[in-house]
């Protein structure tokens, strides 16, 4: 609206006079700063938490880390508790068996019809339907639905949720111990690679010049190594074990991290406050604590998050290969290489800790996603 | 200068970003301008404050989640608002060009600079020799030495004075009748820009060129415009030929931005602007400027002034020019400013 | 630039040394070492025995091993999958059916995950995105051989439509193309996503730059300007996911070749860390090093082939 000052339009002429009077206080300003003073990581907390995939997948890994410290307590089995009588009975969990999924059933193939009625190896009412009759090569065979539960004589009211194994072990009861050591696998080897990398590239980026050179050209050495060939070759110095595959995940797992983090000292270096800091004679150690470091938290923890899921890769690749922890402890790579083997026969045996491994891979991978878009906002000023 | 033919209009245009963290940013909130032919007309303000998307939406290359809500781009006898992707196709370049901030990451990185030229020249049906004898005259005609062997070259191989000379180039490859520069040289060097600022005023009369220039530098306004807009939170606060703007501002942010102008004498007293731009996802009372105003009246905060005229060609939205607001003047420095811009001017005449 | 791969060449020979000095000490020092071992006839033990050198002191031993690989490529004889036998004729006899599988991967991956990637880059935010987004972590997420076992099981259990595990004695070309069907998705669903996630988040970035709305702005139609500067643009930091994309084909066609049984060198090298047959083993690790090495080389080299920022270099930056 345009208007002229000598012919205002009745009703702005009209406006009290009480309108124009200086305002002193301005009340916005102050809320202007306050939203400001707000500090970079809480900022990216809260844009964590409003990110809806972000949260589920934290509350599934908080979900299946519960599971793993609870389930091998509560279960009622022990995780090397063998039962060779009861030795890869199905899956059976109470309401869902009314539904026939889980339902601790197996069909049986091939059987001779008699076979069926002879109550030493098929116990009253374990034979559940006769599903079709045939003639093999002049044999009369027939398929029959058989209730494992009753023909391998398993208790009433005994469940076992994910079935159990070729040695009769629970298998929900392994899986979640098993969880519970891939899971520690990872987190140690995840933070000693975050301490060893940190700090390596703390000497490094801080101390610069020849400590630098030196420290990095090691580095480089080390990172051509093929990843596999190099933890394979000391799986098979150290053995297997949970300590190997940590140590073996360990050696040079770090230095991307160590690369990162002297990266960040080299960008931070030349920044005005950092050199203000030292001219005042801030002592070296302040000023990596307080003022570098705080500064490369963001990229290294979510760097940290992507290393949780491979480490959790690495331990059931190495399973697959042979070179896994020593039985009978689990993980989930054992569990899952050991399903694999009668994957044909008992599918659940693979079911359980395939859909386990790729749950738990996904929810860190979409934290870590979600963390990285967190802590990294440039995406979201790029509106214009 | 105002009896000149009107080439582009813009009215009441509003445009408006949709995001999902901030929901729907009203970028630009109802902006009206004309461009007379041959003349240079700034658009003024801080970043963000809408300068860019109006053009970009006058070129019809929004982001994806930018989306003109309402209003008229005049041109040509069409509205560019709702133009289709084909008729849009006709104008940009051969009847409006663009000129970047950035010459570097205007220019592909990975392209040689003479494909860059004549790409679009053998799309319009040139032939490829035809095409090169183009790119060169032009790279000639915005100062680039031996361009024969220049259009070889890859951006990276150039200063950045030189990247945006191409860029004036590939921007003026089909002859448009206007130019669009978008602050190009805020990334330049002091010395750089001025012979940039030659460049785009020797292209202007040279090739008869109506241009819109967006800037934040008063000082390149200063050198290069006829007329000036004034943008403020997706709005023009203040409108006038540049003696107007210059020597007589209305508007408390023209104030602003003319006291935080650097020049001789008020070396390290530049006075900034307090406050940062409002955030335009909110919806704003009243005027925007009210909140970072030393001189805000009551009724800033409870309703948006319209725009007073002062001149035919000088208007201000600002509640100062209400006949029974307090008569509250620039800063004595300011206005101690203003008069010696003055005298340099006379000066020069 | 030549001092620059000359630099790299000698980086990468460096690299070996450190992985067959590895290599050794491992054979000698490993735990079950095959010298004490019952199962192995004492032909070749002895056999072993001298051609180990084992009564001179350990560095002339490992002088010995180096020269044997160095001048004869000797890495030794197989002692449990095939006893007696050249571990080298043992691995070249395999090499072709993993070049295939693991070529093939490749092949499939690469294109697919281009093409996913530029539609879901195209189709940013758009339903078709989010489900090629969501597919993408899931590819990622999941380790190949879960797809693996999901795959065998759906398609030879449920649906029989492939063998189950590699037909060894295929003898048309269609039981081979069959029998490779299901590892080669097993093995390329990871790279692909990879690629596919990599080129999304390239185009994006390339699609808002300001050389497309120059590109727009001097008159290109948008899909002119896509294909001619935001899709080549993206094009040249895809070959940074190419190396970790082939080393990872290469370490997850150990698993998947034992899954499905193929006879390759993956499944050979899992079988021979699990039988103990060091000699093998080392041969074979040291096949994998030389192939990875070797990868990582060229796409180096032709990197800075591709880019001219690296190829004419310094400029006047």
């Amino acid at each position: 609206m345009i208007v002229d000052r000598d012919h205002l339009p009745q009703e702005l002429a009209d406006l009290p006079e009480e309108l124009f009077v200086r305002v002193k206080d301005r009340p916005e300003m102050d809320q202007v700063s306050k939203v400001r003073a707000d500090s970079f990581y809480m900022d990216a907390f809260r844009r964590l938490m409003k990110n809806r995939v972000s949260v589920l997948s934290i509350c599934v890994v908080l979900l299946i880390i519960a599971l793993a410290l609870l389930v091998p307590q509560i279960s009622g089995y022990g995780y090397t508790e063998q039962n060779v009588k009861l030795k890869n009975i199905p899956p059976r969990i109470p309401v869902l068996e009314k539904l026939g999924i889980a339902d601790g059933t197996r069909t049986v193939i091939g059987v001779k019809p008699s076979a069926l009625n002879n109550t030493s190896r098929y116990p009253e009412g374990s034979v559940l339907k006769v599903l079709r009759t045939y003639t093999v090569s002049g044999k009369e065979a027939c398929d029959a639905l058989v209730d494992m539960y009753v023909f391998a004589g398993v208790p009433e009211g005994k469940y076992y949720f994910f079935g159990t194994d070729y040695l009769g072990r629970d298998i929900m009861t392994r899986l979640f111990k098993g969880t519970q050591i891939s899971l520690l696998i990872a987190f140690i080897s995840v933070i000693t690679n975050l301490i060893i990398g940190v700090v390596y590239g703390s000497v490094a980026g801080f101390y610069g010049g020849t400590v630098d050179i030196v420290l990095s050209h090691l580095a480089e050495v080390l990172d051509g190594l093929p990843y596999i060939v190099v933890t394979i070759l000391f799986m098979l110095l150290l053995g297997s074990g949970m300590f190997s595959i940590i140590l073996s995940l360990t050696i040079t797992g770090w230095i991307g991290t160590a690369r990162l983090t002297r990266a960040q000292y080299y960008r931070f270096k030349g920044r005005e406050y950092v050199l203000a800091a030292r001219s005042l004679g801030v002592p070296d150690r302040n000023l990596i604590f307080r003022h570098i470091l705080p500064n490369a938290i963001g990229p290294l923890i979510t760097r940290t998050m992507i290393a949780v899921p491979s480490a959790i890769f690495s331990e059931s690749f190495l399973a697959y290969i042979g070179l896994g922890i020593k039985p009978p402890e689990p993980s989930i790579g054992v569990l899952l290489s050991s399903g694999q083997s009668v994957l044909l026969q008992y599918p659940y045996q693979t079911l359980f800790p395939a859909i386990l491994i790729s749950v738990l891979m996904v929810a860190f991978n979409m934290l870590a996603n979600g963390l990285r878009d967190a802590l990294d906002p440039s995406e979201r000023g790029r509106l214009q | 200068m105002m009896d000149s033919e009107v080439l582009l209009s813009v009215e009441d245009l509003v445009v408006s970003f949709s995001s999902r963290d901030e929901g729907l940013v009203h970028a630009v909130r109802g902006v009206s301008f004309k461009l007379h032919r041959g003349e240079t007309l700034a658009v003024v303000g801080e970043s963000g404050s809408g300068k860019s998307v109006t053009m970009k939406a006058v070129m019809g290359i929004l982001s994806a989640n930018g989306r003109v809500e309402s209003g008229k781009i005049l041109y040509d006898g069409l509205d560019l608002a709702k133009a289709t992707e084909e008729q849009m196709h006709k104008i940009r370049g051969c009847r409006i060009g663009m000129v970047f901030q950035d010459p570097l990451s205007a220019l592909d990185p990975i392209m040689k600079i003479g494909n860059q030229i004549t790409e679009v020249l053998k799309k319009r049906g040139m032939s490829s020799a035809e095409a090169t004898r183009k790119a060169i005259s032009l790279l000639r005609d915005v100062g680039i030495d031996e361009p024969e062997r220049r259009i070889e070259q890859y951006p990276f191989q150039f200063s950045g004075g030189m990247r945006q000379r191409i860029v004036i180039a590939i921007a003026l490859a089909g002859d448009p009748e206007i130019l669009i520069c978008d602050e190009p040289t805020t990334a330049l060097d002091v010395t750089v820009q001025a012979r940039i600022l030659e460049l785009i005023k020797e292209l202007q009369q040279k090739r008869g060129l109506s241009e819109v220039f967006i800037t934040h530098d008063m000082g390149v306004v200063a050198q290069m415009a006829d007329r000036i807009e004034v943008m403020y939170a997706g709005k023009i606060v203040e409108k006038g030929t540049t003696e107007e703007i210059f020597f007589h501002p209305a508007h408390p942010y023209t104030w602003a931005l003319l006291g935080s102008m650097p020049d001789m004498e008020t070396r390290g007293r530049l006075e900034a602007i307090p406050g940062a731009p409002p955030d335009m996802s909110q919806e704003i009372h009243g005027d925007a400027f009210a909140p970072r105003n030393p001189y805000a009246l009551a009724i800033d905060f409870e309703r948006e002034p319209p725009l007073f005229r002062l001149s035919e060609t000088h208007m201000a939205a600002t509640w100062l020019l209400h006949p029974k607001a307090p008569r509250i003047e620039m800063s004595e420095s300011l206005r101690e400013r203003i008069r010696r811009m003055k005298e340099a001017a006379d000066e020069q005449h | 630039m030549f001092k620059y791969f000359l630099k790299r060449f000698a980086a990468m020979l460096v690299t070996l040394f450190l992985i067959l000095t590895l290599s050794f000490w491992v054979i000698r020092l490993m735990p079950l070492s095959i010298f004490e071992n019952p199962d192995i006839s004492p032909e070749i033990q002895q056999k072993l025995e001298e051609k180990m050198h084992l009564h001179e002191p350990m560095v002339v031993q490992f002088g010995y091993f180096i020269s044997g690989v160095l001048t004869r490529g000797d890495f030794g004889t197989s002692v449990k999958i095939r006893p007696g036998m050249d571990v080298l004729e043992i691995i070249w006899e395999r090499v072709p059916t993993t070049m295939i599988l693991n070529a093939a991967s490749l092949i499939l991956a690469i294109p697919l995950g281009i093409l996913a990637g530029t539609i879901a880059a195209l189709k940013r935010g758009k339903m078709t995105d989010n489900l090629i987004s969501f597919l993408i972590v899931i590819f990622i997420s999941v380790p190949s051989f879960v797809f693996a076992s999901l795959l065998q099981y759906l398609f030879t259990l449920q649906w029989p439509v492939f063998p189950t595990l590699y037909l060894t004695h295929a003898s048309t070309t269609g039981q081979i193309v069959a029998s490779m069907v299901l590892p080669v998705i097993a093995l390329s669903l990871g790279p692909l996503a990879t690629i596919a996630r990599y080129l999304r988040g390239e185009l994006i970035e390339s699609l808002s730059s300001e050389y497309m709305l120059l590109a727009r702005t001097k008159g290109l139609t948008r899909g002119e300007a896509v294909v001619a500067h935001a899709f080549r643009n993206s094009l040249v930091p895809i070959a940074n996911t190419i190396i970790p994309l082939i080393t990872g084909i290469m370490g997850g066609s150990l698993v998947i070749e034992k899954i499905f049984a193929v006879p390759g060198i993956g499944g050979l090298l899992v079988d021979s860390i699990m039988a103990g047959d060091h000699f093998l083993t080392v041969a074979l690790l040291m096949m994998y090093s030389v192939t990875s090495l070797l990868t990582i080389f060229i796409i180096d080299v032709s990197y800075g082939i591709i880019d001219p920022r690296i190829r004419i270099g310094g400029g006047q930056e």
